[in-house]
């Protein structure tokens, strides 16, 4: 194998849930050495929340090591529980940091400043160390400590005002969907870049990604049209500014679509060629020189016709063929697919190899989600599953820290290591 | 002057929407980015919202601002030699080449991998597509809906009885650009400290697989595909303390029976501070509100007795809750109700955020200075804030502004 970018550099991964997780398994993927700093005495979540693996007999697994939504963000990482209620375990904590090039958090303020982890401490152990905290809202400011759990983030900054249809409520998007891309990526993008400047000057520094700061420039238009014209827009549903036919259309059900028989496709013209090219694929090309039709601003003008007429033509057809009719024609359309499709059929993603399967002694050979970007000469890969809870305490204690057995023996009993 | 994390790095950027979100993330730390656009502009010179009061055009599109801030604009034709002959010289001067042109499209230019790394070896080349550069899908047509549908977002938003739903804000595009700037940086700490440039492949479908959040572990561990649920989620009825409520003015979304933050009881006594807590201090509600948690609601809702049992209870509680949060405004219930330590979020609308408590006290909003139109707008902040390399929000360029210098610089 090729030496990987990252190789020579470690993080002390001292995060939880979704956001912190991801973040660091991306320089895990491109070569860095992750710690990971639990314990059983202040669990991330994300080890006891379904999807569990299942027993042969159909039953869940048990335990903290068999949830696929904690395995999927933490594959080859080391993993290590140190109790930082202690004051040992903070000073254990410490010997971590001081090896480690980068430190990455999303605990709350109130949590960072409990266990002694605020920037001035871990740069006063290791000056050249890039310390990234992800809090809800930031380190400081007068909603600091405003709470931030789960499908409440969300809302607040802005993507389920914006999202679905204007006849709904504001119901969001089914997930917590700024943990999974958006915050870790951007973390990732402001370490790289402290990296680069750390290489030139040798020093290092604090990184701050406030969850709201940074969801709320994923918004395109929204705020920036308030801050410019007064303007505060609302969802439009699947419609789209730039495209007529814009949205998700019925097709014909599939009862083997395992509990999600119902078939979409989404198509989106955003030309009048793309338009006719549709037309002539369904059969219809005289819809394309319909006067209600037959320009983008007329399209626009009477769309709940057009979808009406869209509509008609896709129910009853395989979402499939409709993607390969439209395809074939340069119209932009695509299934939409359920992670059945996705992980199981699409002949794209399997071609690519997205998905890497891994071994893992509880849950057996389990898929995860490959690099999100391929580099051609030194591509990143997943160099093993996800720990179990303390699998390498042992490891981190006597190679990174430097510990000696009896040491570590004595901790263990002090339960300071677990 | 303070010091820029991407001081020195040449970017040539030939991206529309798809891309131009990777290539604002790198210009605002620092780099030189210089957008390469065809005569008029792309897709984002041309769509509104356009600013008020200024003739509406490429150098008034609010949501082509809102992706190029900081860079430099050049036009070039790519169907002509001569724009091509020019932007090879620019890629040729650069450390980094973005791109989100369907696959092919700039090889057939003289513009492709293969041959700009023959005579650039360091330059690391970066493309942006809806589902890479290679695969049976690498040719098909892409549009941001599609990349969501294939990606296997939307499968997961929306009502059941309504057709699946797009995230607002063109998320395929801003979940590839995202995973391109990070891409884009690995290899260039790779390319400065080895010399070797390599080829960077984003596609969009494969960039919105994380955020199936659980569905693609639940296909993968238990054969079982993870659905739209809408409002109510995988239960049922309408659980008091979670979910959406209306408020005078908007709407506040509750999270109360997590296990974080204070518990229902604590709700119930700020509706009795308000007088609002009409009959619930009364039973059957007094002692079914402190057994309020998600645990509790499982069990109830797995077993039809106690569930027959309850639900008229919940039912009720839910909606004397409904009545409180109708007589509150919805930003003084999230202040309040946060205050209280209680899991209240604000369905926050442009305006809200626009005037957000934390972000103003922050001072999150630049001004930047539009010359041109003779003021200043304000524009948010950054995704981050870097201790040593802060981000600067510099102004988006107009169509076409940086031509000449630039192409003068050449010789």
């Amino acid at each position: 194998m090729t030496k990987r970018p990252l190789e020579g550099l470690r993080v002390a991964d001292f995060s939880w849930f979704g956001a912190g997780p991801i973040a660091a398994q991306t320089l895990c993927t491109f070569g860095a050495e992750v710690v990971r700093v639990e314990s059983e005495t202040k669990l991330d979540s994300l080890r006891v929340v379904q999807p569990f693996a299942l027993n042969e007999d159909g039953t869940f697994k048990t335990g903290y090591n068999v949830s696929g939504y904690f395995n999927n963000f933490n594959a080859g990482k080391l993993g290590i529980q140190l109790n930082l209620n202690t004051e040992k375990g903070q000073e254990l904590g410490y010997r971590i940091v001081e090896k480690s090039d980068i430190f990455l958090t999303n605990f709350t303020p109130r949590v960072v400043e409990k266990w002694n982890l605020r920037y001035e401490q871990l740069a006063a152990v290791n000056p050249r160390i890039i310390a990234a905290y992800a809090p809800m809202q930031g380190m400081e400011g007068p909603h600091r400590d405003f709470l931030g759990f789960g499908a409440v983030l969300t809302p607040v900054t802005g993507i389920s005002h914006m999202s679905g249809f204007p006849t709904r409520p504001p119901i969001g998007v089914g997930t917590n969907y700024p943990d999974y891309v958006v915050n870790p990526g951007h973390t990732i993008t402001a370490v790289l870049a402290a990296l680069r400047y750390r290489n030139r000057t040798g020093k290092g520094q604090c990184v701050e990604l406030p969850q709201l700061e940074s969801v709320v420039n994923v918004l395109g238009s929204a705020v920036p049209e308030y801050l410019a014209n007064g303007d505060s827009p609302t969802r439009g549903g699947n419609r789209s500014p730039v495209a007529a036919p814009h949205g998700a259309f019925r097709c014909a059900d599939d009862e083997s679509s395992t509990n999600s028989p119902d078939r979409w496709i989404a198509i989106a013209c955003k030309t009048d060629a793309q338009w006719r090219a549709l037309c002539e694929a369904f059969g219809h090309p005289e819809a394309a020189a319909d006067d209600r039709f037959n320009t983008f601003d007329a399209r626009k003008a009477n769309e709940d016709a057009l979808d009406a007429l869209v509509s008609s033509w896709t129910a009853g057809r395989r979402a499939e063929d409709v993607m390969e009719l439209l395809q074939s024609r340069g119209v932009a359309a695509g299934v939409v697919q359920n992670a059945e499709d996705i992980l199981d059929k699409d002949p794209h993603i399997r071609a690519r190899q997205y998905y890497t399967y891994l071994d893992h002694p509880e849950t057996g050979r389990a898929a995860y989600d490959g690099p999100a970007f391929r580099l051609s000469d030194t591509p990143g890969y997943h160099t093993g599953p996800a720990p179990l809870l303390g699998e390498h305490t042992m490891e981190v204690c006597e190679r990174v820290i430097g510990l000696e057995m009896d040491e570590i023996a004595d901790l263990l009993a002090e339960g300071v290591l677990m | 002057m303070t010091d820029r994390a991407l001081e020195g790095v040449r970017i040539i950027e030939v991206c529309d929407e798809t891309g131009s979100y990777a290539g604002k993330l790198l210009a605002d730390l620092g780099a030189d980015v210089i957008k390469v656009e065809p005569p008029g502009g792309g897709i984002e010179r041309k769509t509104g919202p356009f600013l008020k009061g200024a003739e509406p055009g490429p150098d008034t599109a609010i949501g082509f601002w809102a992706h190029n801030s900081s860079k430099k604009s050049v036009v070039l034709d790519l169907d002509t030699a001569e724009g091509q002959a020019r932007a090879k010289q620019l890629v040729l001067s650069a450390d980094v080449l973005l791109e989100d042109n369907p696959p092919g499209w700039l090889a057939a230019r003289g513009l492709g991998y293969a041959a700009l790394h023959a005579e650039h070896p360091r330059l690391v080349y970066t493309s942006i597509t809806g589902f890479g550069q290679d695969g049976p899908h690498a040719g098909y047509a892409y549009s941001d809906i599609v990349g969501q549908a294939m990606g296997g977002v939307m499968t997961l938003a929306g009502e059941p009885a309504d057709p699946p739903n797009m995230i607002y804000g063109n998320q395929g595009n801003i979940s590839a650009s995202i995973n391109a700037a990070q891409g884009t940086l690995v290899a260039l700490l790779h390319a400065e400290s080895t010399g070797q440039g390599q080829h960077v492949d984003v596609s969009a479908q494969e960039s919105l697989s994380m955020s199936q959040e659980t569905a693609m572990q639940t296909w993968d561990l238990q054969k079982r595909n993870r659905i739209r649920t809408g409002e109510r989620g995988a239960i049922p009825i309408a659980l008091p303390a979670t979910g959406i409520y209306e408020c005078k003015d908007g709407y506040v979304s509750l999270f109360v029976l997590a296990p974080a933050g204070e518990d229902t009881p604590s709700l119930i006594d700020w509706m009795r501070d308000c007088g609002m807590a009409e009959d619930l201090d009364e039973e059957p509600y007094a002692s079914l509100i402190p057994q309020l948690n998600m645990a509790w609601i499982t069990q109830v809702m797995g077993n039809i007795e106690l569930a027959t049992q309850h639900v008229p209870a919940l039912a009720h509680i839910h909606a004397v809750m409904q009545r409180f949060f109708r007589s509150l405004g919805a930003k003084e219930a999230y202040e309040e109700g946060q205050t209280r330590r209680l899991l209240v979020g604000l369905v926050s609308t442009p305006k809200d955020l626009g005037e957000n408590t934390q972000l103003r006290a922050r001072g999150w909003f630049p001004q930047v200075e539009f010359d041109y139109l003779g003021r200043s707008i304000e524009f948010p902040g950054g995704p981050y804030r870097l201790s040593e390399t802060p981000v600067q929000i510099g102004r988006p360029p107009r169509l076409g502004e940086h031509t000449a210098e630039v192409l003068a610089s050449l010789g």
